[in-house]
């Protein structure tokens, strides 16, 4: 009975999953602006997402393992590690892929990048650790301990350094459904920043109903300057010409100009902005984050089940002898 | 044991007598710790092994450094101070890892780690290895800061919260290494598989610590560095009190 309920699921994730993955090439609309590598982000995100839930699973059941002595845990424990192990290498691929159609670059330390990066070495380390302890029982509890004390980096890697960084790529008002990039709003001459970028709004020039602006974007480091010339059109109240800034697929935009037109509102126009306004697309990504979570429960379970019956047969053969 | 004889006397004494028989246990624990952490000074001075190791380290990148870049005669730009800072940073988490392992590994070579499972509660094992740390990586930062003064020609435009930038990076390096090297006395590789372990935890404080020291080498960076400082002793708490609750188990391993 059970194992028929088990086959069912296995038949119902595979089923899922190809749904999801038709729907993700064959249905939802293309993005303004990205073309075909948008549909990436379907696999992108819930991949990430999968890799940090793997290791918080590792971790509780190292936790568990050193506190009820259990090896059942410790083979959870070690069947996450290396389920999240794989799923984080996706996620960072995925991610290098769409960063490089989208923004130009593959890699950046964009702070999410370096959490992720710091995320694949600690699972290295802890396969090292544990290949390098002889005795059974001392690698078990060893690797619990160092499991644990590695997840408490996590919450300085999520919530603080994110923080305290000031280059990101990952811009959340790009992706995440119901916040929006701000923008700045600068006076003739003034000084602001856009992003990890200075900007330098020098002139606005009306010409009929268009007013373009002559903007001076700094690089970050300030190694090299260029100028952009966004433009507003008055009587539609919409952006016009939208300049990409050098180097990457973010586009300058002058949102809004005032009527005397001393000042104007400039804001980081990514080409993703509003990827999940359209439903198939929010649907289909939700589809795709509770499958690769079934997909990533179920690889745990028979990994685990698959250790235990090792050791088993190991002590059984340990034992004849 | 102090504590049954008082609990058998008269009930009403117990409350006044429970609070210093819990303080006298901090101070025994305490008094423990630091006799381990003179133990191994006192054998450190005498094979001066880590200091060695580490401060050759750190002279040798100094020199490096000073060989590969004084001839450029680098401007303090901006960019200049992170190169710097980022020099000496890695000048002292290389020196460190090829040094702070020692103080476990040292007790595993001569087989006396038993002999201190007898002597010595767990913790108090921690605290004088710590400790122990701690020292030669203040000892250490120095050292490296003074050569890098001197070879490098760093100048220093904020001293003082150059120090604490320092300082709470090497509190950081030696939390989060110190139970590391207790988890790999028992496993092969071990000077490979103690860097191997410590990069991922280092990663987050380094960055911090060399934005922060590129901030402090700037005249009245100061306060620049303060958001820095905090972070790594949030770090450093944080790491130092999930050793101390792990510890035991590594130990009894």
């Amino acid at each position: 009975m059970v194992q028929q309920m088990a086959q069912v699921g296995k038949l119902l994730i595979g089923l899922w999953m190809a749904g999801v993955t038709i729907v993700m090439f064959l249905v939802i609309p293309q993005y303004e602006g990205l073309g075909n590598a948008g549909r990436i982000i379907i696999m992108h995100v819930p991949t990430a997402w999968v890799s940090v839930l793997a290791f918080a699973i590792s971790a509780i059941f190292s936790g568990l393992y050193l506190w009820k002595r259990n090896p059942t845990y410790d083979d959870y424990a070690v069947a996450a590690a290396e389920g999240g192990f794989l799923f984080t290498a996706l996620a960072t691929v995925t991610g290098m892929i769409f960063s490089q159609v989208v923004w130009g670059i593959y890699w950046n330390w964009d702070p999410r990048q370096t959490s992720i990066f710091v995320l694949l070495l600690i699972y290295a380390a802890l396969f090292a650790l544990r290949s390098a302890i002889d005795d059974v029982q001392r690698r078990r509890q060893l690797s619990a301990v160092y499991s644990l004390f590695a997840f408490v980096t996590v919450p300085f890697l999520i919530f603080v350094a994110p923080r305290i960084a000031d280059s990101t790529l990952h811009p959340n008002c790009v992706f995440i459904q119901g916040s929006t990039c701000d923008g700045i709003t600068l006076d003739v001459g003034k000084i602001g920043l856009l992003g990890d970028r200075k900007i330098q709004l020098i002139a606005l020039e009306r010409e009929g109903d268009l007013v373009t602006a002559e903007v001076i974007v700094s690089e970050p480091g300030l190694s090299s300057e260029t100028t952009l010339r966004p433009s507003f059109n008055l009587a539609t109240g919409t952006m016009a010409d939208r300049p990409e800034f050098p180097g990457v697929r973010y586009q300058l935009g002058l949102e809004y100009v005032d009527p005397s037109i001393t000042s104007g509102l400039l804001n980081i126009e990514a080409p993703g902005t509003g990827v999940l306004d359209n439903r198939i697309t929010l649907f289909t990504f939700l589809a795709s984050i509770a499958g690769f979570t079934a997909l990533f429960f179920w690889m745990l379970n028979l990994r685990a089940n698959l250790l235990g019956l090792q050791w088993a047969l190991a002590q059984r053969d340990g034992g004849r002898v | 044991m102090a504590g049954h004889s008082s609990t058998e006397q008269d009930p009403g004494l117990t409350l006044t007598t429970q609070q210093p028989v819990a303080q006298q246990r901090i101070v025994d624990l305490l008094q423990a710790a630091w006799a381990v952490f003179v133990k191994d000074l006192r054998i450190e001075l005498r094979t001066r092994y880590a200091i060695n190791a580490m401060v050759l380290f750190a002279a040798c990148t100094a020199m490096m450094v000073s060989i590969g870049t004084t001839f450029i005669g680098l401007r303090r730009t901006e960019e200049a101070l992170l190169i710097q800072a980022s020099l000496l940073w890695i000048a002292l988490l290389f020196a460190a890892i090829s040094g702070l392992s020692r103080g476990f590994v040292h007790e595993e070579e001569t087989r006396t780690l038993a002999a201190l499972r007898l002597a010595a509660p767990a913790i108090a094992v921690y605290l004088g290895k710590f400790l122990l740390n701690l020292a030669l990586l203040a000892l250490l930062g120095l050292i490296t800061s003074l050569l890098f003064i001197v070879l490098v020609r760093v100048q220093v435009g904020s001293p003082l919260a150059f120090l604490g930038m320092l300082a709470a990076g090497g509190l950081s390096l030696a939390t989060s290494t110190t139970i590391l090297a207790a988890i790999i006395t028992r496993a092969s590789f071990k000077n490979a598989l103690f860097a191997v372990l410590a990069f991922p935890l280092l990663v987050p404080p380094l960055i911090i610590a060399i934005q922060g020291t590129a901030a402090t080498l700037a005249d009245g960076g100061g306060v620049v560095a303060l958001p820095a400082l905090q972070f790594l002793i949030a770090y450093s708490v944080a790491m130092f009190v999930a050793s101390l609750l792990l510890f035991r188990f590594v130990w009894e391993a």
